[in-house]
């Protein structure tokens, strides 16, 4: 864990006490989850009671405890997404990706998660890909799309070690 | 010298300090109101809801915590009336269904006369009342404990659940409604503090069984 990029965020921000969820997210977007030393950097830094950091982090679905993956895939399961087949999506991205709800893959390309209304349920079933929305999902385009993100990433993967 | 403010309790004039809660002006004039995650002198958090009161307002009753409202001049507060009596029967048989086990829960709810636990029990070891957690930040001063979770996941705990934090000092447990047996401790209810229990008069629906001296 490099606090040093913690250091850096704190720095940018506000060092009072109420800016710790600002800091949080922060920290959640750098590392794609709140590692535990820089939460214990951020209560030193901020003057808060390190339980008030602990309880946010775990209170907001924003934020994680565990690493996640490159890729955060979100299936919403609220009432519209649910009745327009939810379900299959979720069973699809699942089973292609091997992993359970919450759970990274192994190679830590990806994190699946379900969510109970993302508030575009005109556009049901939604699932929101790296915080970009995909509208009317089925299965067959679920798993087209996670495909594509995997040529993608081995071609830049390709250039990097070849670069 | 801090300004004093005067409201009516049960019908009894009650004078405090400006920025007293009614709470703890009742209790100091020896009107019981049964309380629990209060605790004398610190901040209250009103999180059992046991202490509730109704307060009138242009004829009209408003039911609301007393350890978090503060007393204002001028304030009719009714702390035995039937619909309170009622609201907090209910409230401590919500409490013993969620922990069947503490005998402080145990004596509170005969106290108040619950009759029966109409609610399924959950058999948990805590109830979330927050005294532990209140204990540990401004008794001990260590700020450790907190809650952690939100809903029905809620749950009191340490940073990372990591029992380093915690300095071992037991001022929490000391506190705790589920860890203290009524025999041992004065104030099983909280404590009222008062010269209730001698003065039959005052309330003696509420606190005729009450054998605090």
């Amino acid at each position: 864990m490099d606090l040093a990029r913690v250091d850096a965020i704190l720095e940018g921000r506000g060092s009072e006490p109420f800016d710790v969820m600002e800091v949080l997210q922060d920290i959640q977007e750098e590392f794609r989850y709140l590692p535990e030393d820089a939460m214990r950097q951020t209560a030193e830094i901020l003057q808060v009671p390190l339980i008030e950091v602990f309880r946010l982090a775990n209170f907001y679905k924003a934020f994680s405890l565990k690493p996640r993956g490159r890729h955060l895939i979100t299936v919403c399961t609220g009432t519209a997404c649910h009745v327009q087949g939810a379900r299959k999506l979720g069973d699809q991205v699942l089973g292609q990706l091997k992993v359970g709800p919450g759970e990274t893959t192994q190679d830590g390309a990806f994190t699946v998660e379900t969510v109970n209304c993302v508030g575009a349920c005109a556009l049901a079933p939604v699932v929101i890909i790296d915080g970009e929305y995909y509208d009317h999902m089925t299965p067959k385009k679920l798993r087209k799309l996670i495909s594509r993100i995997r040529k993608v990433d081995a071609q830049e993967e390709e250039t990097r070690t070849n670069a | 010298m801090p300004e004093m403010v005067t409201l009516a309790i049960d019908e009894q004039e009650v004078e405090v300090e400006e920025g007293t809660n009614v709470l703890a002006a009742a209790l100091g004039a020896g009107i019981c109101i049964p309380n629990l995650c209060y605790l004398p002198g610190l901040k209250p958090t009103g999180a059992c809801r046991v202490c509730i009161v109704e307060v009138e307002k242009n004829g009209r009753t408003k039911m609301t915590a007393s350890c978090t409202l503060e007393a204002k001049d001028g304030m009719v507060i009714h702390a035995h009336s039937e619909n309170v009596l009622r609201a907090r029967r209910n409230i401590v048989e919500l409490l013993v269904a969620e922990a069947p086990e503490s005998e402080v829960l145990q004596v509170l709810a005969e106290r108040i006369e619950v009759e029966d636990v109409r609610y399924p029990e959950r058999d948990n070891d805590c109830i979330l009342c927050g005294r532990c957690v209140t204990a540990c930040a401004e008794i001990a001063a260590t700020g450790a404990k907190g809650s952690i979770g939100r809903g029905m996941n809620r749950h009191i705990g340490l940073p990372f659940y990591n029992e380093e934090y915690c300095q071992k000092c037991y001022e929490c447990r000391e506190r705790c409604p589920m860890e203290i047996a009524p025999q041992s401790r004065r104030d099983p209810c909280g404590v009222c503090g008062s010269e209730l229990s001698k003065n039959e008069d005052l309330i003696p629906e509420m606190c005729g069984d009450c054998e605090l001296d």
